[in-house]
């Protein structure tokens, strides 16, 4: 948006402040402790799965974190099948978007909606539609923060 | 429909949290391994070396000294002493530098000792486990001894 | 007739013989589900995909107008149809269904007015005796290419707008003065305005320059004062886009009345549903005005109204390449007839 501004005409100016005036905002505040709600109902849930993996199965506190982020993805899948999640979604906003049941969600809304294209041109091609940006962009910064603490220890800083 | 959706998604997460909030609050009280993820139970130490050294009561004390901890169980055993032990929510931030001064302490006043420290629940609950079996059941020193090494040895596990 | 610089007016007057109008679950709980002749309990129609149950509104719609006009399809002449799909294929494999010669239409949520307008041109110049013209959308399939998949938990800002699922047509005549029926008497054609909005999900704002530009232009070449019309009514502006459009309008010299001042998108549902800024689509315009708004007409309600339907002219590869969004407006004056103005 900010490359915009600068070729704007004044006409095209003019008319953009008026219709702000008519925008409606998004409450942000509300959507805030919605989200912080929903957030925290979800993570636990999230916990209460997690104790009980450690609980019933031989899983400590930290090697229980796969099984449950399988199970909360897995919660995800059937939500969103049932087509309940993006009602969630729309009340809760980030709240039910950036816990790992998010993720899920938008894996499997793609996989259900390009089903009608076929296993593999549809489902296979355009699962990660969504999602796929955040594993390409989540493992490059996990290597590039991997870099950069090596080459500290390497260096003698850490 | 849309209606239904929405009180639909309400009777599901009300549910989901009220099974998991139950589960919860379900379980027996009482100081048993029932109940050691949620209450401090703060169990007895415990030695099943074979030979006459007893520290785990003193290590026992040594830890709980410690103003960040709250609940400690002592497994001492022929070789490994198994310390688990739970911090106080507010200084779960620091869990690391919690870990490395229990370490120096218990290394400077017990250097001889094999220690094994560990601050995750399920060790802890693994440790009142095995007390309580070995109280209840009877279970002989050297198995429980074996018990002992399968607990190091998942304490060691990564993922 | 050209009158003034981008208007039609049409001296014979085309009839709008019958229409068609299909709708979606989501529709048959709207404030308007009375006024719709086929309503769909399931999204899917019976089809395996969104885009096939929108061929079928498109198909149903198209059928329900020839079979309230009494008139089989091979008499049909032509068929002008659209929608919002990629290659609009809704239409024309409605059109394939149909066997009519086909013009397919693209002016995004404004199809359904750039429809109207060309074939009562047509019939106005004796190029065919009759004409069906018809615009569709569908919720899913829409949501599916222009936004994000229908069940993935994105939230919407409150200037969003619902995508109609239905599809309306209708049957364009020649006037032989025996119809009781509506009659179209002029269309202004608008011209791409773009005031460099970006945001795909606040259309409304983007589009409502080009509504008023549109009916300025109409009330300049016309040569007539607002409260000509009963009614002026906007395809899909929604909350915002309407209110943008008032206050253009009213600042520019052109006073309407506010009540008489309405919006297809804000006519369509109800209060508790949600729709966050209102309806749109091109299903919206066409539905509310084959619908509804021709049967208040019918019902005497009306007797002159101005419809303007508004289109968004983007696809989801310009505004992600930070394109921003051209829109334009069509605008269809329909009159009931022997009320000669």
């Amino acid at each position: 948006m900010g490359n915009k501004q600068n070729k704007v005409t004044p006409e095209q100016q003019k008319y953009q402040q008026l219709q702000k005036k008519h925008e409606l905002k998004r409450p942000v505040l509300k959507n805030c402790i919605k989200a912080f709600l929903v957030g925290g109902l979800i993570c636990l849930i999230g916990q209460a799965v997690s104790y009980f993996y450690i609980y019933y199965f031989n899983f400590t506190e930290q090697t229980s974190g796969n099984p449950t982020v399988a199970t909360m993805v897995f919660f995800s899948m059937l939500l969103t099948g049932f087509g309940v999640y993006d009602h969630i979604a729309q009340f809760a906003g980030a709240g039910s978007a950036v816990p790992v049941t998010g993720f899920g969600n938008a894996i499997i809304s793609a996989a259900i909606e390009h089903r009608t294209e076929g296993f593999v041109l549809g489902v296979g091609g355009n699962m990660f539609k969504l999602a796929g940006s955040v594993i390409l962009f989540g493992v490059f910064s996990a290597f590039v923060v991997a870099l950069i603490k090596t080459l500290l220890v390497m260096w003698g800083v850490l | 429909m849309v209606k239904n959706l929405k009180k639909l998604y309400w009777q599901i997460s009300t549910t989901v949290f009220m099974v998991f909030f139950l589960a919860g609050c379900g379980a027996d009280n009482g100081n048993g391994s029932n109940n050691a993820l949620l209450n401090a139970t703060n169990p007895k130490p415990l030695n099943i070396a074979a030979k006459g050294k007893d520290n785990a009561e003193t290590i026992k004390k040594d830890v709980s000294s410690m103003p960040e901890i709250y609940d400690v169980a002592v497994i001492e055993g022929k070789k490994d002493t198994l310390i688990a032990y739970k911090v106080k929510h507010m200084q779960r931030f620091r869990m690391k530098t919690i870990e490395k001064k229990l370490n120096k302490r218990l290394e400077k006043k017990y250097p001889k000792e094999n220690f094994t420290v560990s601050s995750d629940y399920k060790i802890f609950l693994e440790a009142v486990r095995l007390k309580e079996r070995i109280h209840k059941k009877g279970l002989p020193k050297d198995k429980a001894e074996k018990e002992l090494q399968k607990i190091i040895k998942l304490q060691m596990e990564m993922t | 007739m050209l009158k003034g610089h981008q208007t039609w007016v049409f001296q014979n007057r085309p009839v709008i013989a019958s229409t068609g109008v299909s709708g979606g679950p989501f529709e048959a709980n709207s404030r308007l589900a009375n006024d719709f002749d086929v309503l769909h309990e399931d999204l899917w129609m019976g089809q395996d995909s969104y885009e096939k149950a929108h061929r079928v509104l498109m198909e149903e719609a198209l059928e329900k107008a020839l079979e309230k006009g009494g008139l089989q399809k091979e008499k049909v002449q032509f068929l002008l149809a659209g929608d919002l799909i990629n290659q609009i294929t809704p239409s024309s494999m409605a059109a394939r269904t149909m066997q009519i010669p086909y013009f397919g239409l693209f002016g995004a949520c404004s199809t359904s007015m750039e429809g109207l307008a060309l074939s009562s041109f047509i019939i106005d110049n004796a190029g065919a005796d009759y004409i069906l013209t018809g615009a569709g959308s569908h919720n899913s399939a829409v949501e599916k290419q222009f936004r994000y998949p229908t069940e993935y938990g994105g939230q919407k800002p409150p200037t969003a707008q619902w995508t109609v699922t239905g599809a309306g047509a209708a049957l364009i005549t020649k006037n032989d003065g025996t119809f009781k029926n509506p009659v179209t008497t002029s269309a202004t054609i608008g011209k791409v305005v773009d005031m460099g909005l970006t945001d795909p999900f606040n259309m409304g704002g983007a589009m409502a320059p080009a509504a008023a530009d549109t009916i300025q232009a109409h009330f300049r070449d016309m040569q007539i004062e607002p409260n000509y019309y009963d009614l002026i009514v906007t395809g899909d502006l929604g909350k915002i886009g309407q209110e943008a459009t008032y206050e253009v309008l009213t600042k520019s010299g052109l006073q309407i009345d506010r009540e008489k001042f309405q919006d297809c998108g804000l006519l369509l549902y109800k209060e508790d549903q949600p729709v966050q800024a209102g309806g749109s689509g091109a299903g919206c315009s066409a539905t509310v005005l084959y619908g509804h708004l021709l049967n208040r007409m019918r019902n005497g309600e009306f007797k002159r109204i101005l419809v303007v339907a508004t289109g968004a002219l983007l696809s989801p590869l310009t505004f992600q390449q930070k394109e921003s969004i051209p829109c334009i407006a069509h605008a269809v004056s329909i009159e009931m007839q022997g009320e000669k103005g």
